[in-house]
């Protein structure tokens, strides 16, 4: 198993949306490897990640994930499998203002196996991994999230998307609306916590200037076939 | 499960002031119908608990409903009176246990005076076989003595030994001032018609009729006043009705058909518990159109929740998506918006308990002062916990509409 995603074939097609499809022949993703995606506005990288996660269907194709074709999963068993295995950062980091800070990171563990058992580990982990990214401990026992800085969403962001131990991390160009510092923070503490905890990102971004976070780039149009 | 119970407790919370006027309206609907009900079963209750002393009413021939009325309820006015002969006659069959005679048709201050015997107040009961209790005195000594209901003695504030005059007629100027009553007891609140009522006895109203004549006064000199009544013949040559209680229920069609076809004058019985049916039914028209309104507003405050579900659906999508992306299925999504109107209804229902009790325990005796109207403060009976599961029923059915966009919204959104 050297490679984290492996998708052949795919083929996609929006009902809704008349004439928009995504053709991909080939496309391979090697473990622990950190991978940024660019590509237009509209050209499908949001549908491409949709897809990877399994809350997009594939018209035909197979989409490889961990050694499972996950496209092949029943709805229950594909939701179980993203919750277990990757983890998703949002544009906006999806914080959900009215439960607290911790829950908010728990949420992929909710709907997971949060046994009793496992309860205590992964609540050890969110606050061993907030103070890792400096986030104090009575920050995440707020009882809300509206108070919440950017940069504190951000971290709150990245400590959910691995709290799982994800196999592999989709980020949906979770830079783009933030300054320049707040960008770099961003990177070093995601592409960090990936190194340390050796899971795959698929980063997919506009901004070509992030090529030197990553292993490597991928070109959604170079991909895509007409 | 209390996960999602959970974030749906805390995500309402996060919409407390839509949700708080959601719960209101709900809450005031179902305290409408409720105290609707109440108030519906209450006057039946009330209505019916004033036949239950006896099996048969005797009275003149007339309307059933009508002699149902006046005899039992004091409404309306007695058509024609009985005869006292044909009374003592039927009060000899073998098969009657008691009979208490009664006789209408003065009042005093608006309250109705009623003509009756000692006997009345031993076998008068009402609900569940309560029989009269004195809050203060006794039953009548003298022929001049007066027993007053609760209402009475609270609205007109008497007293034991205080002196009342009695009007001739409902509503009658002319006074029988020449006769004073004494007030010898007052009767403990039953919450029948007893309570507006002014009781004497047969002999003392025979005494202050003696000078009347076709509803005038024509004195005759030196025969009627108060020293000298005990020389008269006090025996009354009518009444009004007769209450009957027999000594077997199996007998009461033989001796309804028995005084239905006395031959010496125009009698007729009826089973009060009957006649009462049949006067509900009518009634319950009006109780079905009101149960009917109030089953609307709780429709129309479960169609705001509706609204209010569809409303924050939109802003809500990312929400949504979250919670897909983290692992929650459609079908949690789904569960999560109906969880939702169900903590709502949920709420609905504690609070208009809470409200209702309140309203019970303050509004009740405002109606039992002001109108008259007696209604026991009963807590929750079953027939409410049946329709506590109809308002949460029918609020997850309604709500399904919603979730089910939410569950749409939930497979097409993504990122």
């Amino acid at each position: 198993m050297n490679n984290a995603l492996d998708i052949k074939n795919l083929l996609f097609k929006w009902n809704k949306k008349d004439g928009f499809s995504l053709k991909i022949k080939n496309l391979s993703i090697k473990r622990n490897k950190k991978v940024i995606m660019f590509g237009q506005s509209g050209s499908g990288k949001s549908t491409l990640l949709n897809l990877i996660s399994g809350i997009l269907s594939p018209v035909s194709g197979t989409i490889i994930i961990k050694d499972t074709i996950t496209n092949n999963l029943s709805s229950n068993k594909k939701d179980l499998f993203r919750a277990n295995n990757i983890g998703v950062i949002f544009q906006q980091f999806n914080i959900l203002d009215y439960i607290s800070p911790i829950n908010n990171i728990m949420l992929p563990c909710f709907f997971t196996n949060f046994k009793k058992k496992n309860k205590k580990f992964f609540y050890n982990r969110a606050f061993n991994l907030a103070t890792k990214l400096d986030l104090k401990r009575n920050i995440l026992l707020q009882k809300n999230s509206s108070q919440l800085s950017v940069g504190q969403k951000q971290r709150i962001a990245i400590i959910r998307a691995v709290i799982n131990k994800p196999f592999l991390i989709v980020a949906d160009e979770p830079t783009s609306a933030l300054d320049n510092k707040n960008k770099v923070n961003f990177l070093d503490l995601l592409v960090n916590i990936c190194d340390t905890e050796k899971i795959t990102l698929l980063m997919v971004s506009h901004d070509t200037s992030l090529k030197k976070y990553f292993d490597s780039y991928i070109t959604l149009e170079k991909i895509v076939q007409k | 499960m209390k996960i999602l119970i959970n974030l749906a407790f805390q995500s309402l919370f996060s919409r407390k002031a839509t949700v708080f006027l959601t719960v209101i309206s709900l809450t005031v609907s179902i305290v409408l119908f409720l105290s609707i009900d109440t108030l519906r079963l209450g006057a039946k209750k009330s209505f019916f608990g004033n036949v239950k002393s006896g099996d048969l009413i005797l009275g003149s021939r007339s309307g059933e409903i009508q002699l149902l009325l006046y005899s039992l309820f004091q409404i309306g006015n007695p058509t024609n009176n009985i005869s006292w002969e044909s009374y003592k006659e039927i009060s000899k069959k073998t098969e009657i246990a008691w009979i208490v005679p009664i006789s209408l048709g003065d009042s005093h201050k608006q309250f109705r005076v009623m003509g009756t015997t000692k006997e009345y107040f031993q076998k008068y009961s009402y609900r569940k076989g309560q029989k009269l209790q004195y809050q203060f005195g006794t039953h009548f000594q003298n022929t001049f003595d007066v027993v007053i209901g609760s209402d009475v003695a609270k609205m007109l504030n008497y007293q034991l030994d205080d002196s009342i005059i009695i009007a001739h007629g409902i509503a009658s100027q002319s006074l029988h001032d020449e006769f004073p009553f004494k007030v010898k007891g007052i009767l403990q609140k039953t919450g029948t018609s007893v309570d507006k009522l002014v009781l004497v006895s047969l002999e003392a109203l025979e005494a202050i009729h003696k000078d009347w004549k076709a509803g005038s006064k024509i004195p005759i000199k030196g025969v009627n006043n108060k020293k000298n009544f005990k020389e008269q013949d006090l025996i009354p040559k009518e009444i009004t009705a007769a209450i009957i209680k027999l000594k077997s229920p199996i007998t009461i069609f033989k001796i309804q058909r028995e005084i239905n076809d006395y031959e010496y004058e125009p009698l007729q019985a009826i089973i009060p518990g009957i006649v009462l049916t049949k006067l509900w039914q009518i009634v319950s028209v009006t109780e079905n159109i009101m149960l009917t309104i109030s089953a609307m507003v709780i429709v129309s405050a479960l169609i705001g929740l509706i609204a209010i579900l569809y409303s924050t659906l939109n802003n809500r999508r990312r929400e949504m998506a979250l919670l897909r992306i983290v692992g929650a299925s459609p079908r949690t999504i789904f569960s999560l918006l109906l969880l939702e109107a169900l903590i709502i209804s949920f709420l609905s229902i504690l609070f208009s308990i809470i409200l209702t009790q309140l309203l019970n325990f303050f509004l009740f005796p405002i109606l039992d002062y002001k109108y008259g109207i007696y209604l026991e403060n009963s807590f929750l009976l079953l027939k409410d916990f049946y329709f506590f599961v109809i308002v949460l029923f029918t609020a997850v059915i309604v709500s399904i509409f919603p979730a089910l966009q939410a569950y749409k919204n939930s497979i097409n959104d993504g990122m």
